[in-house]
């Protein structure tokens, strides 16, 4: 077996509850803490788990369990308090996917800058760019500025870019619940392109359907705690005893 | 090994993925690619939303010289500075704008950005950089209106105008190094951001811009040498005004810009983990 490509060990993390709370310097300057202070509470505690490449993941809980929180500590947009993630190849986010737009700028200039971003050279996003307009079905709007398209049309830009990325890791976040049916079917389909090719998923979703159609493995979030780690059949059982209405 | 799918057919248009992924830099040369990005993109939105991009951001130090020109010699008697005083004001006035810009832009590098620094995973350091970085390039752009300037009141181009690069590297330093300090705490304490601002104003009279250091009284020349931006900009001056060098002073300026990049460096590593959970 080859080594995995995704690595996390006894990964914590914690956050306050509110945000009006005092801080002070010493605080803020404070080497990684093992316990915690009034008013904080540990969003993510003890996770530790492997990813092979090719996997496909799926992640399961309640809202408000730390499911989002994993995504972003695998992307690396927030740091883990305790423990390490280790992530060895490049990840396409589609987590707060229109966030890298700009809303002054057309949608051909956004385009090189969020995929320049995710590390693409002028010459590799030029030999795209033809397929990422067609993709999202907004041909006529290339010149436009992004503030001036619609909330949908955002959202498919946005999605046509990340997963245009070419990277071997692939998150996707509930982003897909907005957009109509059509292309959110379209939307599936370029991920299951993408598992076709070999590429590691991490799939955070409540409806089981979509869980089943993309991933073999599950992942249980609970209280910030990872309850199992299982084929995602199972994981979903569990889930639905727990919290579930009774499958029909 | 890698292997099995990495030769597999390309399905559809898509390629496996070792095949067309985004080569694999050094992380050198992907900081610097997105640094670029972003400084390009803080100058093209400058640009492309107003008609007078450049324009403007010159024209903002040519109304302060403007007034300082006219209250101190036409109003007062100056006893102050060199002549043409136009000149004198322009050399030290063109490169605090870039640091005054710089750092008061800092106090939101975070908070205006949140968005994209929630989805992206460039290096943190990079939305403190490409502030300095893309006000470095307005002020080198403002650099001919000073010659201009020059010519037309007659200023001689010494031999120190080749110490111009060495200015503009201590410069970079400790404007880098400030913005470091300011950036991550202002999203902690938000009244930051007007304190920094009021310490920039008291700052502009501080530092030796409507004036030369040596036209301080001695007792206070020797504090106002602990000002990095005492011996910066008699280092800028030296272009003009062989006599406003003092090498003592730029001395003393290039040491304390390295210090602030390290108070700086350690400041942001150690509050990076807060400021990430915060915005």
């Amino acid at each position: 077996m080859s080594a995995p490509v995704i690595t996390l060990t006894g990964v914590g993390i914690r956050f306050r509850r509110n945000r009006r709370g005092r801080r002070s310097f010493k605080d803020l300057f404070a080497a990684r803490r093992r316990r915690i202070r009034p008013g904080e509470f540990w969003a993510l505690r003890d996770v530790s788990f492997t990813v092979q490449r090719g996997e496909a993941i799926g992640v399961v809980g309640r809202n408000g369990q730390g499911k989002s929180t994993l995504l972003k500590l695998v992307t690396g947009v927030v740091l883990p308090d305790e423990g390490s993630v280790r992530v060895t190849e490049g990840v396409a986010p589609l987590i707060e996917i229109t966030g890298g737009f700009v809303d002054d700028l057309t949608v051909r200039e956004n385009v090189y800058l969020t995929a320049g971003l995710h590390g693409m050279t002028r010459r590799q996003i030029a030999d795209r760019f033809d397929e990422i307009i067609a993709f999202a079905e907004i041909a006529d709007f290339v010149d436009t500025p992004y503030k001036h398209l619609s909330s949908g049309m955002k959202v498919r830009i946005a999605f046509a870019v990340i997963s245009r990325l070419e990277e071997p890791i692939l998150l996707v976040d509930e982003v897909l619940a907005v957009g109509d049916k059509a292309f959110r079917e379209k939307c599936y389909r370029r991920i299951e392109e993408l598992l076709a090719g070999g590429r590691t998923l991490f799939f955070v979703s409540h409806n089981e359907r979509d869980l089943k159609r993309f991933c073999t493995r599950g992942l249980y979030l609970d209280k910030g705690a990872l309850v199992l780690d299982a084929p995602i059949t199972e994981v979903l059982a569990l889930y639905n005893s727990q919290y579930g209405i009774k499958p029909a | 090994m890698r292997g099995g799918a990495r030769r597999a057919p390309t399905i559809d248009g898509v390629s496996s993925y070792a095949e067309v992924r985004p080569e694999q830099r050094t992380t050198f040369a992907r900081y610097r690619h997105s640094l670029w990005l972003l400084t390009q993109r803080d100058l093209r939105v400058r640009y492309s939303t107003s008609m007078l991009g450049y324009f403007w951001s010159i024209l903002d130090p040519l109304v302060m010289a403007g007034i300082y020109w006219f209250v101190f010699t036409q109003v007062f008697q100056r006893t102050v500075g060199n002549e043409p005083y136009i000149v004198f004001l322009l050399s030290a006035l063109l490169p605090w704008m870039w640091f005054n810009g710089t750092v008061s832009d800092c106090t939101r590098a975070f908070l205006r950005e949140a968005k994209l620094i929630r989805s992206t995973r460039i290096p943190r350091t990079i939305w403190v950089n490409r502030l300095v970085l893309s006000k470095g390039i307005e002020f080198v752009a403002s650099i001919p209106v000073l010659l201009l300037f020059a010519v037309a009141a007659g200023a001689e181009v010494s031999a120190g105008a080749a110490l111009f690069p060495l200015a503009i590297l201590i410069q970079t330093i400790l404007t880098a190094g400030i913005g470091l300090i300011v950036a991550p705490l202002v999203v902690f304490f938000r009244d930051l951001e007007r304190a920094v601002k009021l310490i920039l104003r008291f700052l502009f009279y501080a530092s030796p811009i409507i004036y030369g250091t040596a036209d301080l009284p001695a007792e206070l020349q020797f504090w106002a040498g602990f000002n990095p931006l005492s011996g910066l900009f008699s280092l800028y001056r030296a272009a003009f005004f062989p006599e406003q060098l003092d090498w003592t002073l730029v001395l003393i300026s290039a040491v304390m810009s390295v210090l602030f990049l390290v108070v700086g460096l350690v400041v942001f590593t150690r509050t990076e983990r807060a400021v990430l959970k915060e915005i």
